[in-house]
């Protein structure tokens, strides 16, 4: 099948997951969470003013047509302004995934690099002291808590020996690179864990199979087997697994982006959540779901570019 | 070839890291006196009539300003002609209040002005601003201070909510520009409190240039009287830059002050704003704050809703580590109170003040100042702070006294006998770990009496629905002074059956009547009188159980001079100054 009427067809059925994510985002706002009028209008709010509010934020129109707004932005990708900050919402978002780009890029190609090269290694000397030790500290990596990391990280490094800065961002390249090295020493430290873990089992699947004890009864080199038939054979799980992430690269990361004072996607939602502001949360919510099926379809399509067994249908 | 390629990777990285350094540590030029604060929370843009939380308020009064503002120096708080040329004139029934503008005060230069040139600020913008905070489609949350007190605004505002476009050149009764200088506003009945209302941000002078030129986006772009100048705001940007206003006019720092701040009058007389530059760094995170301040990045840190930093904080001094670097420690009880709400409106504590007194007795208040507070803290007997008229320091409420032999006994009395027949009474709280800590504290105390109380935690959001729906039992909440006028308390348990406040839900005619009474008074010894016999009333009804009236601690570095801190002092930082050579002094420390 061609490569677009795959993709133009996985769009389509895109259409009715986006209705299910905007059903279930408006049902948990209008059910569950607070009043926002009583957040907008703070601490003096009258009841005429709520009423008021109501009206001019649409929220005493019937639940459909309500819903039926919430369908209309999310398909024009018109949110508006935000209920809370008054900001326009897609500046917002742009100027947050900038933020959290800057940082998540490099972290994620480097560690994805690490962690790939040292499951290779670990599963070449699998056994072996260094794959046991690698083993060993990824289990230790992955049990600190990021909490502890960033926390360790910014007290020793930036604040005790100064080599980083300790909190800040500043827009346009070079400017933001001091600011996102230590964030993103902390995120490979953060990342190396699970990943080198995973990729060594998916590469360790590989080198017991038939084609590699051909390859080395042929007498190929360890470096060949390895980086040409064993990666290019591996590479399917490790696609998916990298393509999967590149989503949450761009909504943030939460806990690096708030303690670090990098103003990415991730601050913007803790904060939409804290505040009721249905608009962003909409927003950000249709944004991610959007970005995981465009994914989804980028790993179907490159599945067939690593692998010419895999068809599209 | 490959040495080539090592030497050309080699070079790659010196040159990085000689980069990465000269980033890092650019020198700043050594004259220019720059200070740099932090925010603990996102700014909500610059937009006086949206302001309704204290950081963004604290970053509007660098701009804007109003026709009051409140002596730097003097405590009580002292109002003073700020924009206006001189203290209102009254009229004898209380109700016309009469302004004179300063001549020649200029707005910041802007695109939205005629070559981008300030315009004069005339009485006609604070008509415009008034209107604009009455009006429909802004939806300011202020509106509420102003509603039903001014002649004609009210119906202003009703007949602008049901028409597609607000007509700022409709006139209003009570707000008149008499001529370009001269301002009267016309009360529906008399409001001492007025004054007081026009210091407060929402009432800052906004040019409606401004607004019409920017349109939706006048919130990020700032234009008002003020000592300091903001480009464009940037609500992406953790970082805020601010310029002294080129054209700020011959303002001076105060010559006189209270007995407590004699020594800060080493500057009087010169002229304002004393810094050249601001620098605001938004924080979030208390420990980058925490650890930005300790490397003498940050000139200033209010570490009052702090957990690390306050650990420094010993009584009134702070930590001897901290003192060789020459930092010091501000501390000032808020104006504020904190109370365990009672839903007074529950069929549990409706009528049943034994109830409510038994529980107020039961909680030891000196053993939570001293694990939330240190034992810093005001004990509170009342809902009025300290500061304020009405509170007497030595007022003892009856029923504040950690009494549990005392408190069974009006348990019994009060129909449930060591707890029995009580069902589980909930306590929601604000699901912070503080908060919740809190919750827990109130938990244990009641537990010693018998009574059981679960503690519900919620978002901030779900917290005030809850209230607002009359779901809660008990809540713990805080309120603070938006002026420095005892009825912005008091107000609290006026018929608040009716409206939200604190969520009380008391109505008690003999205190309605009391109150209503005592807002019409201008200051005076008989409405210092009513004040106190309120508060006692609010005192011994045990409409909520009060807990403290925190400390506010604020750390500063060594090299910052007239630093004070205060509730209602807004647009401070144009009287605060730098020693830069102290500063080169106790960096060398650091």
């Amino acid at each position: 099948m061609n490569m677009y009427h795959y993709a133009i067809r996985r769009l389509l059925y895109a259409i009715p997951v986006l209705i299910g994510v905007t059903l279930v985002i408006f049902l948990l706002f209008n059910v569950v969470a607070g009043d926002p009028t009583l957040i907008l209008l703070g601490k003096h709010a009258t009841l005429q003013q709520m009423v008021e509010l109501r009206h001019e934020l649409g929220l005493d129109k019937s639940m459909l047509m309500q819903y039926c707004d919430t369908l209309k932005s999310a398909f024009t990708l018109n949110f508006g302004r935000s209920w809370a900050t008054k900001q326009q919402i897609m500046q917002m978002i742009k100027g947050g995934a900038y933020a959290s780009l800057t940082l998540s890029i490099p972290a994620f190609v480097l560690a994805s690099l690490a962690a790939i090269a040292m499951a290779l290694l670990a599963a070449f000397f699998r056994g072996k002291l260094l794959d046991r030790s690698l083993v060993v500290v990824s289990v230790i990596m992955m049990s600190i808590s990021v909490l502890a990391y960033i926390l360790f990280g910014q007290w020793v490094f930036a604040y005790k020996l100064g080599w980083f800065e300790i909190a800040g961002y500043e827009y346009g390249f070079p400017n933001f690179l001091p600011y996102i090295i230590l964030p993103a020493i902390i995120w490979i430290v953060l990342s190396i864990g699970p990943d080198v873990r995973f990729y060594r089992t998916v590469v360790l699947d590989e080198v017991h199979q038939d084609y590699v004890r051909t390859a080395r009864a042929k007498g190929l080199s360890n470096r060949i087997i390895l980086f040409k038939h064993v990666l290019k054979n591996a590479m399917i799980p490790i696609i998916t697994n990298l393509v999967i992430q590149v989503p949450s690269l761009i909504l943030g990361a939460l806990l690096i982006e708030n303690f670090f004072g990098i103003p990415g996607l991730g601050n913007i939602t803790l904060q939409a959540i804290n505040n009721s502001d249905f608009p962003v949360i909409k927003a950000m919510t249709i944004l991610s779901s959007m970005l995981y099926i465009i994914f989804n379809i980028i790993t179907d399509v490159l599945y067939t570019l690593v692998d010419p067994r895999v068809k599209l249908k | 070839m490959k040495n080539l390629i090592k030497l050309g990777v080699f070079v790659l990285i010196v040159l990085g890291m000689w980069f990465y350094t000269k980033r890092v540590h650019t020198p700043q030029n050594q004259n220019e006196k720059v200070l740099v604060t932090v925010g603990a929370a996102q700014i909500k843009g610059f937009d006086p009539a949206q302001t309704d939380d204290v950081y963004s308020a604290c970053e509007v009064a660098k701009i804007y300003e109003g026709l009051l503002g409140y002596h730097y120096l003097k405590r009580p708080y002292e109002l003073v002609p700020n924009l206006a040329a001189a203290l209102p004139t009254v009229s004898e029934d209380g109700c016309v209040y009469t302004f004179s503008i300063k001549e020649g005060i200029k707005f910041h230069d802007n695109t939205c002005f005629p070559a981008g040139q300030g315009r004069e600020l005339v009485a006609e913008d604070f008509v415009y601003t008034i209107k604009r905070v009455a009006d429909p489609k802004v939806q300011s949350p202020w509106f509420s201070m102003l509603a039903e007190k001014i002649q004609g605004l009210d119906a202003w505002r009703n007949k602008y909510a049901v028409v597609a476009q607000t007509d700022y050149t409709e006139a209003v009764a009570g707000l008149k520009a008499v001529d370009r200088y001269t301002l009267q506003f016309t009360l529906i009945r008399p409001w001492p409190q007025f004054p007081y209302i026009l210091a407060m941000g929402f009432c800052y002078a906004v040019p409606h240039e401004a607004v019409q030129h920017y349109g939706a986006e006048f919130l990020n772009h700032p234009v008002g009287t003020g000592p300091f100048t903001l480009q464009a705001f940037n609500p992406q940007l953790n970082k805020l830059i601010y310029y002294k206003n080129p054209t700020f006019r011959d303002k001076r720092f105060p010559s006189e002050a209270a007995e407590a701040y004699q020594h800060l009058l080493a500057d009087a007389g010169k002229k304002l704003p004393l810094v050249d530059k601001i620098i605001t760094h938004i924080l979030p995170e208390e420990q980058p704050r925490w650890l930005k301040f300790q490397q003498g990045t940050i000139d200033v840190a209010d570490i009052a809703s702090d957990s690390i930093a306050v650990e420094v904080v010993q009584g009134d001094r702070i930590a001897p580590r901290l003192q060789e670097k020459g930092i010091q420690l501000f501390l000032e009880p808020e104006q504020s109170t904190g109370l365990f709400v009672i839903n007074n409106g529950h069929v549990l504590f409706k009528n049943n003040a034994k109830l409510r007194q038994a529980l107020s007795l039961a909680f030891d208040e000196q053993r939570y100042n001293e694990l939330f507070h240190k034992g810093t803290a005001v004990l509170a007997q009342s809902i009025i702070p300290p500061g304020l008229e009405g509170y007497q320091k030595d007022y003892t409420n009856p029923y504040k006294i950690h009494d549990l032999a005392k408190a069974r006994k009006l348990l019994t009395a009060a129909g449930y006998p060591g707890g029995k027949g009580l069902p589980v009474i909930t306590l929601d709280v604000h699901a912070t770990t503080q908060h919740r800590q809190q919750g827990e504290f109130f938990k244990k105390c009641m537990e010693r009496i018998g009574v059981k109380i679960k503690v519900v935690p919620n978002t901030f959001p779900e917290l005030l629905k809850r209230i607002d729906q009359k779901m809660t039992m008990l809540h713990a909440l805080s309120w603070s002074a938006d002026y420095p006028d005892a009825e912005g308390f008091l107000c609290l348990l006026y018929h608040s059956d009716q409206s939200m406040g604190i969520g009380a839900y008391f109505n008690d005619p003999a205190y309605n009547a009391l109150y209503e009474k005592a807002i019409v008074m201008q200051p005076s010894s008989e409405r210092t009188k009513l004040y106190e016999q309120l508060n006692s009333m609010a005192a011994e009804h045990v409409p909520a159980i009060y807990s403290v009236h925190r400390p506010h601690p604020v750390l500063y570095h060594g090299w910052i001079k007239n630093y004070l801190w205060a509730d209602c002092l807004y647009g401070t930082e144009q009287y605060i100054n730098i020693d830069l050579e102290q500063k080169k002094a106790l960096q060398a420390k650091f």
